[in-house]
């Protein structure tokens, strides 16, 4: 089967200059390659610094990376036109890892919810509504805080509402940047619960970026490790788990605290 | 918002004292242009209740003033010629609010004047031209902090937005307006232009010209808030579902400036009344005869009136309820309460 | 370290340089210039009025003007005063002393007043004194520099307790050394009083708000903790990490040597670079103008550089910023 996402050679430069004025370029990413397949989760492990949000913000379009492909559903998005994109964008939604920061703290939520469908000029205002509200459901929020600011929500419902705010607009793929970590473990237990459950009614594929390889195991299907811009090995959980080929994925194991004679956590089927 | 309460009484005071200002002419008694050169110099007229009979009257009265017997300057209160004041009496035509004539004022006597702040050496009186300086003043000050703002707040942004070489332009100009004394750069760049002007356009000019002055430090400081909201994650968000630039500043990054502008509007509007009673006051603002703040006081210069008419000091006075009123606004608009911050240094950034 | 200060002192010479130009169009392209005055006398020639024109090269292309301008600032005369007949910078070297020995002694004090009383009311922030303090410097903060001036003036003028204007009394030259410097002190002491006055309040709301946001920080409360006696604990933990703003503070304050006092100069007659350059700008004598402009302009950038210097030196943060670049 065709992966829905293929990303090849993927390479990120940022340019800089330094103080006395001389540029000095920083490699986000050093030639990243890695295939998702349709309605499965690969989770995406590495330490801070390896470009994982470098990544993120390349494969949702937000960025342009410097050199390298990368094809969705067949088609190289580096190549498509910027009107075609954007109609290519909706399809792959980013959700980011500050819930503080990622939804307008002065905005109410329904204004939220129907931002996306204003922007793509879809639905007809009673319609965005009901669907604003159907979402709401989805991803359990009570509807009657559609008109309170989204300020007064908490870490966990702010990651619900931009879940929400990511499926308003029918995605394929959904990538989760850290979308767990700043949450309190019983309300990431929740959340991965909410995610496992969608992915599962609506058939989306999930990359899923994080530095928690307890949480990769209980989510993906597939895990990549990422260290220094690179991706170093690719594989099925718990082949990786079990068998970690690279020295990168067993500093990342051995960092896992546990206690002695407990095996590790079973991976999803 | 529970920063409205904190508000609201600030805008109130202000709103009471512009609103004296703005109906100027209902409560002065006289024109301000209006000579009377029998009683130049003459001191402020003190209210009485109680006569020399020491009978209590209701209404209250001052005394018209006479010449001290052997002085040609001295003036002493004529027991015997008491002016009962009386209020909401028609006196000189005037515009409210430069459209609709009227002649009701608030308060006069029948045929002779009253000069509760005194006269000056033609004979005006002071109470009169102060109420109507205070509109031409005002104004200044209002709208070239109007103006000023308005050019920072579209140089600020676009610097903030754009980034790159605009940003770096545009800032590194502002550090040189920053860089001269704006003092001497308010004087440099009025006197520099036609000296002998009319009113009118010499009112024009100054605004103009303090506007010119003064945009920069907003700029700045919104400049620095459009930097930060561009990268905050919701303003990328909306970037994906495809928003364009117009509308991420529309609805997303300008709204953040709203704070910022509003308490340097509280700021400079004081500041640049202040600076159109200084140009005044020197001899490079609104000329003679039309009344401001500034040229009420500048006769001060002369050390004769100095010892002589004190109250011709009065006039200076009257920014201060103005100044408390904004001082007190922009307290209330800050989000962190006490003296205002100033910038951080740190290497590299322009701020 | 030299890195830093050869390029802030780059940063601060391209802003003269800057200013420089700006001041030199905003002057030459205004109409008029300073023999216009001279058009009205019927005596004067227009041939003379002409070759005086030329004579001072006043119908030169601006930028030859600028050029010529610039060699003159080179040679240490930076112009031509017309009204003065002479180069303009023994003119302005004269007045810029009389300035700064007025701006000098009011910073000095503001800054010596300013310090311990902010301090004293950030340590009982929210209680009684501190809000004695808040209210004084509250006042003092509506009342404008030209009420504030004209006011004391008249105070003066009524008790005659001092010179009410001036720099020196008329018979100045023939009192003694002792009776001179008291002669001085006599005179200056309006003019400080009103500049320190107008200056006070905002230094004292600054300095209180930087050392109140210090105070209340937990590495403060630790090193209470360990028994550090409280006057080391202000002014050898809280003072230096509250140095940021209030160095740049202090470095505005050197920038405005020359220039803050102009309005208070010309209200009290004080023969400093203010009432000079408010003469000049009236007889568009325009060297003179722009340099006095310059001048100006030159303190407020040694002052930033100054205070860029000494935030390095105080700072760890920005040498630390400095050295991962």
């Amino acid at each position: 089967m065709e992966p829905i996402l293929k990303v090849e050679n993927l390479v990120k430069r940022y340019a800089k200059r330094n103080f006395v004025g001389m540029p000095q370029d920083f490699l986000a990413l050093d030639g990243v390659s890695f295939t998702v397949s349709a309605g499965t989760t690969l989770a995406i492990v590495g330490e801070s610094g390896s470009g994982k949000s470098t990544l993120a913000s390349c494969i949702a379009c937000l960025e342009t990376p410097t050199a390298g492909n990368l094809w969705f559903e067949g088609r190289n998005l580096i190549q498509v036109a910027e009107s075609d994109l954007r109609k290519i964008r909706p399809q792959i939604q980013l959700i980011f890892s500050d819930p503080a920061s990622s939804l307008n703290p002065r905005w109410k939520i329904l204004e939220i919810l129907i931002e996306p469908l204003i922007l793509q000029g879809r639905l007809s205002r009673k319609e965005r509504n009901t669907h604003a509200f159907s979402l709401l459901e989805r991803v359990g929020l009570s509807s009657d805080i559609v008109e309170r600011p989204s300020s007064e929500l908490s870490g966990g419902q702010r990651q619900r509402l931009a879940i929400a705010r990511a499926l308003t607009l029918d995605p394929k793929l959904l990538i989760l940047d850290e979308a767990l970590s700043a949450l309190d473990c019983s309300v990431q237990a929740q959340i991965a619960n909410l995610l496992l459950e969608l992915q599962s009614s609506l058939a989306m594929t999930f990359l899923f970026i994080t530095h928690d390889l307890t949480m990769a195991a209980h989510l993906a299907d597939e895990i990549a490790v990422m260290s220094q811009g690179r991706i170093v090995e690719q594989g099925p959980s718990t082949k990786i788990l079990r068998n970690p080929g690279q020295e990168a994925t067993r500093q990342l194991l051995a960092a896992v605290p546990r206690l002695p004679h407990a095996t590790f956590p079973a991976t999803q089927q | 918002m529970s920063r409205w309460r904190k508000v609201a009484p600030w805008l109130l005071v202000l709103a009471v004292l512009h609103g004296i200002v703005v109906c100027a002419g209902f409560f002065a008694p006289y024109d301000p242009i209006e000579q009377d050169r029998k009683n130049p110099y003459l001191p402020p007229m003190r209210l009485h209740f109680v006569d020399t009979h020491k009978h209590l009257h209701l209404r209250p009265f001052v005394y018209a003033f006479t010449l001290r017997p052997g002085s040609f300057d001295q003036y002493m209160e004529d027991t015997s010629h008491p002016l009962p004041l009386k209020f909401f009496v028609a006196g000189d035509r005037y515009r409210l609010l430069g459209l609709l004539p009227a002649r009701l004022h608030l308060f006069g006597a029948d045929n002779e004047r009253i000069y509760l702040l005194g006269s000056d050496a033609f004979g005006r009186d002071q109470l009169s031209r102060l109420l109507f300086g205070g509109q031409v003043s005002l104004l200044a000050g209002l709208l070239g902090a109007g103006f000023t703002l308005l050019i920072g707040w579209c140089i600020g942004a676009a610097a903030g937005y754009y980034g790159g070489w605009r940003d770096d332009l545009l800032m590194r100009v502002a550090e040189l307006f920053l860089a001269l004394p704006w003092l001497y750069l308010l004087f440099a760049i009025r006197a520099f232009l036609p000296l002998a002007v009319n009113p009118l356009q010499a009112f024009f000019l100054i605004v103009a010209v303090i506007a010119a002055v003064g945009w920069a430090r907003p700029a700045r400081l919104v400049r620095g808030i459009v930097l930060s909201a561009k990268e905050r994650d919701f303003v990328r968000a909306a970037r994906g579902f495809g928003a364009s630039d117009v509308y991420l500043l529309r609805r997303h990054i300008l709204p953040e400036t709203s704070s910022v502008l509003l308490t340097q509007t509280a700021i400079l509007i004081p500041q640049y009344v202040l600076a159109e009673m200084t140009l005044s006051f020197l001899g490079l603002g609104v000329p003679e005869p039309v009344p401001s703040w500034g040229n009420l006081l500048s006769n001060l210069q002369q050390y004769s009136v100095l010892v002589s008419y004190w109250w011709m000091y009065l006039p200076a006075l009257i920014m201060v309820p103005f100044f408390l009123g904004y001082l007190g606004l922009a307290s209330a608009l800050q989000e962190s309460p006490g003296a205002y911050k100033i910038e951080r240094r740190s290497l590299g950034s322009l701020a | 370290m030299i890195r830093y200060l050869l390029s802030r002192m780059a940063h601060a010479l391209l802003l003269v340089i800057g200013v420089s130009l700006l001041a030199f169009l905003f002057t030459t392209l205004a109409p008029g210039n300073y023999f216009d005055e001279m058009r009205l006398n019927p005596q004067i020639a227009p041939e003379t009025l002409s070759a005086l024109r030329a004579h001072y090269q006043l119908d030169r292309p601006l930028p030859i003007r600028y050029v010529s301008w610039v060699n003159s600032v080179l040679h240490g005369q930076m112009g031509f005063s017309f009204a003065y007949n002479s180069p303009v910078a023994p003119l302005l070297l004269v007045r810029a002393k009389n300035t700064l020995l007025l701006t000098i002694t009011a910073t000095l004090l503001a800054w010596a007043i300013a310090l311990p009383l902010g301090v004293w009311s950030a340590e009982r922030l929210g209680r009684f004194p501190d809000h004695v303090i808040s209210w004084s410097t509250a006042i003092l903060l509506v009342i404008p520099d030209l009420a504030l001036a004209l006011g004391l003036l008249v105070l003066t003028v009524r008790t005659g307790w001092f010179p009410t204007g001036g720099m020196a009394s008329v018979d100045f030259e023939s009192l003694s050394s002792l009776n001179k410097i008291r002669d001085l002190a006599m005179h200056m002491t309006l003019p400080v009083a009103a500049l320190v006055l107008s200056a006070l309040p905002l230094l004292v709301r600054h300095v209180r708000a930087s050392v109140a946001d210090v105070l209340h920080a937990p590495f403060l409360l630790a090193a209470e903790g360990h028994g550090i006696p409280r006057r080391t604990l202000l002014y050898r933990y809280a003072l230096p990490a509250a140095a940021n703003p209030l160095l740049s503070l202090f470095g505005f304050s050197i920038g405005a040597l020359l220039s803050g006092s102009l309005l208070i100069e010309v209200v009290m007659s004080w023969p400093g670079l203010g009432p000079f350059l408010l003469e000049a700008i009236l007889a568009r004598d325009i060297y003179v103008v722009i340099g006095g402009v310059l001048f100006s302009t030159i303190f407020l950038a040694t002052g930033n550089l100054l205070a860029d210097m000494l935030l390095y030196w105080v700072d760890p943060r920005i040498r630390a910023e400095s050295a991962s670049r």
